[in-house]
């Protein structure tokens, strides 16, 4: 059963690529086309194991041809909130999974004289689905990759194809390369897009932006990491009447949710601005990239999809 | 200050250097236009390009504040370069030009044909508002428009000027005002003297 926006998917395969990486290909239960999308994408999915609910969003690393299937590739997390351990353990050919509308928070630049791709670990899903698209373009670009050294066969295997000098794998830590110089010497117009862990793209973006690069030229973005959990706290809901207690392990939007409010969101990710809640009371501890530095500081406004209390009680104009 | 009461008119703000370039490059229609920066305004290596309409006055020199200053002899001979300059150029470079409209936005053009965004190119004011008038008929600019009405540079139209400004084309839209009844015109106000 599928409400108004979500997709029901069936898994059409299902296989490890590496001990922690597992590649799954979805197809619309009713065989139906799927939804088109742009390199970037990711898809959430809405994965019910018992009485709990994960709702994880993966970039779309492919989508076939004739719309029939998207790709998504899980790392298993173990000390995560547990979707991926999820997935990996308890999702495989045959499992039906519902799973929102794809969107698209990563875009490519329609007006990018040459992309810079900088991906770390599994942060190379996104860019899976650029390369199919800047090579059928075609398009300038360059893509860096970094990786542990035991992973290297595999991204190898991932990145296969002929572009002579474009794609560089770096088994080896992003401090132990020349980052700032090649970031120097890109032509104007050039866009810098970065996915990887969260210290990883901090660490990216902070020398791009030492090296003079401007906000509009980068481009980043993460799942999970951001949203890992901390202190339980309790949320209070005044206008709903509702107070919440959110655990460690869970956000406090999909605390929000499991107590039956249903606020807007969309990304999940910190990025979109759309789950945006006042504050009436307490402190938030800001996670997101979307409000402003003067705004985390005012603290009047919080995206509840990553944010926490700082304390142990928040209350909330929801 | 651009006429408030023009609202597609874009609004410039004063000339300011960015803290986090990696280098400057300062594009001025006049060497009055040129702002005043001692040695040691930014860490990042500062250039002048400026126009002096002179046929002596050509090459590049160092100011004592340490500023590189490179003169050319028509706004034309600076766009050629530019469009030569901004090929080989890296990410990290901010742009600035200060002059009219029409010179701002011509290098506007080239900035942004060469993918810079609002954050890398910084237009600024100075000099005249007479307006650049671009022909819907013929395609013709006619320039240094100061009245409401203009004989068009290229097919001699009489070109009501609409406030309408193209920043894609850097003029303001013109259109015959005179079609249905040749010869017929309201009156000519003289809008920018």
């Amino acid at each position: 059963m599928s409400s108004p926006g979500t997709l029901t998917l069936r898994v059409r395969e299902a296989e490890m690529i590496s001990p922690l990486l597992k590649r799954f290909v979805l197809e619309s239960a009713d065989r139906a086309p799927l939804p088109s999308t742009g390199p970037g994408a990711h898809l959430r999915l809405m994965l019910k194991d018992g009485q709990r609910k994960y709702r994880n969003a993966y970039s779309i690393a492919a989508t076939a041809l004739d719309n029939s299937a998207y790709e998504i590739i899980v790392r298993r997390v173990p000390r995560s909130r547990g979707g991926s351990v999820f997935l990996h353990d308890h999702v495989n050919a045959g499992t039906i999974i519902e799973a929102d509308f794809p969107g698209n928070l990563f875009p490519l630049s329609q007006v990018a004289r040459k992309h810079l791709l900088i991906g770390g670990g599994i942060g190379i899903t996104p860019f899976l689905g650029y390369l199919a698209h800047l090579r059928k373009m075609p398009a300038s670009f360059e893509l860096h990759h970094f990786c542990r050294v035991e992973e290297e066969e595999t991204f190898g295997h991932l990145l296969r194809g002929a572009d002579g000098g474009k794609v560089h794998l770096h088994p080896e830590l992003v401090t132990e390369f020349d980052l700032a110089g090649m970031l120097r010497t890109q032509p104007l117009g050039t866009h810098l897009y970065v996915c990887g862990p969260e210290v990883f793209m901090e660490l990216v973006l902070a020398t791009a932006r030492s090296q003079g690069w401007p906000c509009s030229k980068l481009h980043s973005e993460s799942f999970g990491g951001a949203h890992a959990g901390g202190a339980p706290f309790v949320a209070v809901l005044k206008r709903s009447g509702v107070e919440i207690h959110v655990p460690e392990d869970q956000t406090l939007l999909e605390a929000i949710e499991a107590a039956g409010v249903e606020p807007p969101s969309l990304c999940r990710g910190g990025a979109c601005g759309q789950c945006m809640t006042e504050v009436l009371e307490g402190e938030p501890e800001h996670r997101d990239h979307y409000l402003s530095a003067e705004e985390h500081a005012a603290g009047r406004a919080m995206m509840i999809c990553v944010s926490r209390a700082k304390g142990e009680r928040i209350v909330l104009d929801l | 200050m651009p006429d408030p009461s023009i609202p597609s008119r874009p609004k410039y703000k004063p000339f300011a250097l960015v803290p986090t370039a990696r280098s400057h490059l300062i594009i001025a229609e006049r060497a009055e236009d040129l702002p005043d920066l001692p040695a040691g305004s930014s860490e990042a290596p500062i250039e002048f390009w400026v126009v002096v309409n002179d046929a002596r006055a050509f090459g590049a020199q160092r100011l004592s504040s340490g500023i590189e200053i490179t003169r050319f002899r028509s706004v034309t001979h600076l766009l050629d370069q530019l469009t030569h300059r901004l090929e080989r150029e890296y990410v990290g470079l901010q742009l600035y030009a200060i002059g009219t409209e029409p010179f701002i936005w011509d290098i506007s053009r080239l900035a942004r044909a060469h993918g810079l965004d609002r954050d890398e190119f910084h237009p600024t004011h100075s000099g005249t508002l007479r307006r650049r008038v671009y022909c819907v008929h013929c395609r013709s600019f006619t320039d240094n428009v100061s009245t409401t009405i203009v004989a068009c540079s290229g097919c001699g139209a009489q070109l009501q000027v609409r406030d309408h400004f193209s920043q894609r084309l850097a003029a303001f839209m013109g259109f015959q005002v005179d079609a249905e009844v040749p010869g017929e015109l309201p009156p000519i106000e003289e809008a920018y003297p």
